[in-house]
């Protein structure tokens, strides 16, 4: 384009649009798979209050008379409350026992070269690496034995144990990024390793802590296959195992009250998340080395 | 207060030898400076006084203790980093106070200890703040009580300077003096500034390969070097070297012009000398463009390069051939660039090197 067309203002528009084509292409991206997250997530909560024949007639409409009937009926018909109680006990003291066994082994990966560390850290990643199904049996039979089969306690021990590889890995990760001088000035204070680890590695690993523990929770709150398999007594089955009921022939065409159950069960998960936001965006080391 | 004695140290990495061997004695109260380019082993040599780095053979005494084997807690050491190392997550009072609580020592103790140190470095209006609410001369200061308030044996810093600009680093140098004037800490300072070496240490330890070069105290190195390394990496700008040939009492390179005749002094040292070149070695300040109203007579003639004009004074850069200096002159020089001037070589501050080892054969 010469110089004269650029001056003219319709050559000026084009200079602009040139520039701006980018960030509209990006802008009608990031808007297009915002709503491919929020589009089910809108619709799972408008067919949550809407009555079950408001939704037949019109799935993707909006609701004309909404209430929340449905919430009601799901929290007293299948005792949510306590499949709630059951889903968090499971995801907080699984996740807290996935992080603490865990927390050594990473610490240890990540500051000091034990013989065979490379087949040591490829022996604990397997474990990510085995899908649940192949571990269902010898799981089951290790339960019997140890008299933990459906039991609550059983299955936070296989939640925290299934968890743990995942854990040393993000750990590891993690506390690799501790500046390696704050640990030698703590040395050189006097510090023990135990009191490293307690004062100075624990503190600054709390985002990594959170990180994990956060993903730990979402993914114990969402599984289902060991819950089904490991427990047989309805009263401490979590939610996901509990809201099979929801497929039964009593329940089949009641579409506003699956929906009603997963929203209800989706709120623990963004307290988690409010709250661990803040902690994962700390930028913990600000200041800790250089100027 | 201490002294450390190295004595035969070596440090290994495996089958990579870092450090063949080192002797060095730093007597109590002393400020001992460690100074060579990266790799040289000075930061490995002062982790290895810290206990940081094992000693894979020799022994090292801090207050005539055999310490070789002893965790840093164990060596009545503080160490400043270069990159601070402040705990981010504890307030400037506990990153300060941190030692002392994993001490044990009683709160009020660690209380006046910590203001008072504070005090004297002037920190303790920052004592609640965390170390990111600093800047780079605060969280230095607050590095450098951290390491004071335990009232050490040995005081180490790793180029604790390095971080700062330019202006902050002039200042934190003469604090840092000062301080160790009125505290008297045995202090091992390591830095890879050789004007912070030579204006800070009672002794500079001129580094290379993990061999120490030299020490000696600042001026010695700068005005006796031992060696070509020494005399080039101390002093700014670098010592001028010129490999010449010998011709009875002068050094000669005919196709250039060069026939400078040796003062007595390094006469004698030539003559036990058998090789047939020898390297000159002239500082900056030893040369200078022969006055416009002097005759000349056999000053080499040198084309001027370059002229970096400082305000105060000018640096000429010149050549003849291979020959390249440079000659540090007053301001009010007119040399001009392309022009072909005589150069005087002061034969008080000449400096002669073997032209195979570049051992010193004598120094001015």
């Amino acid at each position: 384009m010469s110089s004269r067309a650029l001056a003219t203002p319709s050559g000026r528009t084009l200079v602009r649009l040139r520039y701006a084509a980018p960030k509209i292409f990006a802008t009608f991206l990031a808007l297009l798979l915002a709503a491919v997250w929020i589009g089910p997530l809108a619709l799972m909560v408008m067919t949550s209050i809407k009555p079950n024949k408001e939704f037949l007639n019109g799935p993707f409409a909006l609701p004309i008379a909404p209430n929340f009937d449905a919430y009601v009926k799901v929290w007293q018909g299948l005792h949510f409350g306590v499949l709630m109680q059951n889903s968090l006990l499971y995801a907080v003291l699984g996740s807290a026992l996935a992080v603490g066994l865990a927390l050594v082994p990473a610490f240890a990966l990540s500051r000091f070269e034990p013989p065979g560390k490379r087949y040591i850290f490829a022996l604990l990643l397997t474990g990510l690496m085995l899908p649940q199904q192949t571990v269902l049996i010898p799981l089951y039979d290790i339960l019997r034995w140890l008299h933990l089969f459906d039991t609550r306690i059983g299955l936070i021990i296989v939640h925290g144990v299934y968890g743990m590889p995942s854990q040393i890995l993000i750990l590891r990760g993690f506390m690799t990024t501790i500046p390696r001088d704050i640990e030698k000035a703590a040395q050189i204070e006097g510090a023990t390793d135990f009191q490293i680890f307690t004062k100075v590695i624990l503190p600054l690993a709390v985002p990594g802590i959170v990180v994990g523990y956060t993903l730990n929770f979402i993914a114990i709150w969402k599984e289902f296959v060991f819950a089904l398999v490991f427990l047989n007594s309805e009263s401490i089955f979590p939610v996901t195992v509990g809201m099979l009921k929801l497929n039964s022939d009593r329940y089949i065409s009641a579409f506003n009250l699956p929906s009603a159950g997963l929203v209800i069960s989706q709120i623990p998960i963004v307290i988690l998340f409010i709250f661990a936001y803040r902690w994962i965006s700390s930028g913990n080391f600000v200041g800790s080395v250089k100027g | 207060m201490a002294n450390v004695s190295l004595i035969d140290i070596e440090k290994r990495f495996g089958a990579h030898v870092v450090i063949p061997r080192l002797d060095l004695e730093i007597a109590d109260g002393s400020f001992v400076v460690l100074v060579g380019p990266s790799g040289c082993g000075k930061t490995t040599t002062l982790n290895m006084i810290a206990g940081l780095e094992a000693i894979s053979a020799g022994q090292l005494l801090i207050g005539g203790r055999d310490v070789t084997d002893l965790p840093p807690k164990a060596r009545d050491i503080a160490m400043v980093f270069q990159s601070y190392a402040l705990f981010p997550h504890m307030t400037v009072f506990e990153n300060i106070a941190f030692g002392m609580r994993i001490r044990r020592q009683a709160k009020s103790e660690i209380d006046t200890q910590v203001r008072s140190v504070a005090d004297r470095l002037r920190i303790d209006s920052l004592l609640d703040r965390l170390p990111k609410a600093l800047s780079g001369g605060q969280r230095q200061r607050v590095a450098l009580a951290r390491a004071l308030v335990r009232r050490p044996g040995v005081f180490l810093m790793d180029e604790p300077l390095s971080n700062l600009d330019a202006k902050l680093r002039i200042e934190a140098r003469s604090f840092l003096t000062k301080m160790h004037q009125e505290i008297g800490v045995t202090t091992v300072y390591v830095t890879h500034d050789q004007s912070e070496a030579m204006t800070m240490g009672d002794t500079v330890v001129v580094m290379k390969d993990g061999l120490i070069q030299q020490a000696a105290s600042p001026l010695e190195v700068y005005n006796k070097p031992a060696n070509t390394f020494v005399a080039g990496f101390i002093g700014s700008p670098a010592m001028n070297f010129l490999e010449l040939a010998i011709a009875g009492s002068k050094l000669i390179d005919p196709e250039n012009g060069f026939a400078i005749p040796l003062p007595d002094r390094l006469r004698g040292a030539l003559t036990a000398y058998p090789k047939a070149k020898v390297v000159l070695g002239l500082r900056p300040e030893a040369l200078r463009p022969v006055p416009r109203n002097v005759e000349p007579r056999d000053a080499p003639l040198l084309s001027i390069d370059v002229l970096q004009h400082l305000g105060h004074e000018t640096l000429l850069d010149a050549s003849s051939g291979p020959h390249r200096i440079v000659a540090r002159v007053s301001a009010s020089d007119d040399s001009r660039i392309g022009e072909k001037r005589p150069f005087l070589f002061d034969a008080e501050h000449m400096h002669l090197f073997d032209s195979e080892t570049g051992a010193s054969l004598a120094a001015a």
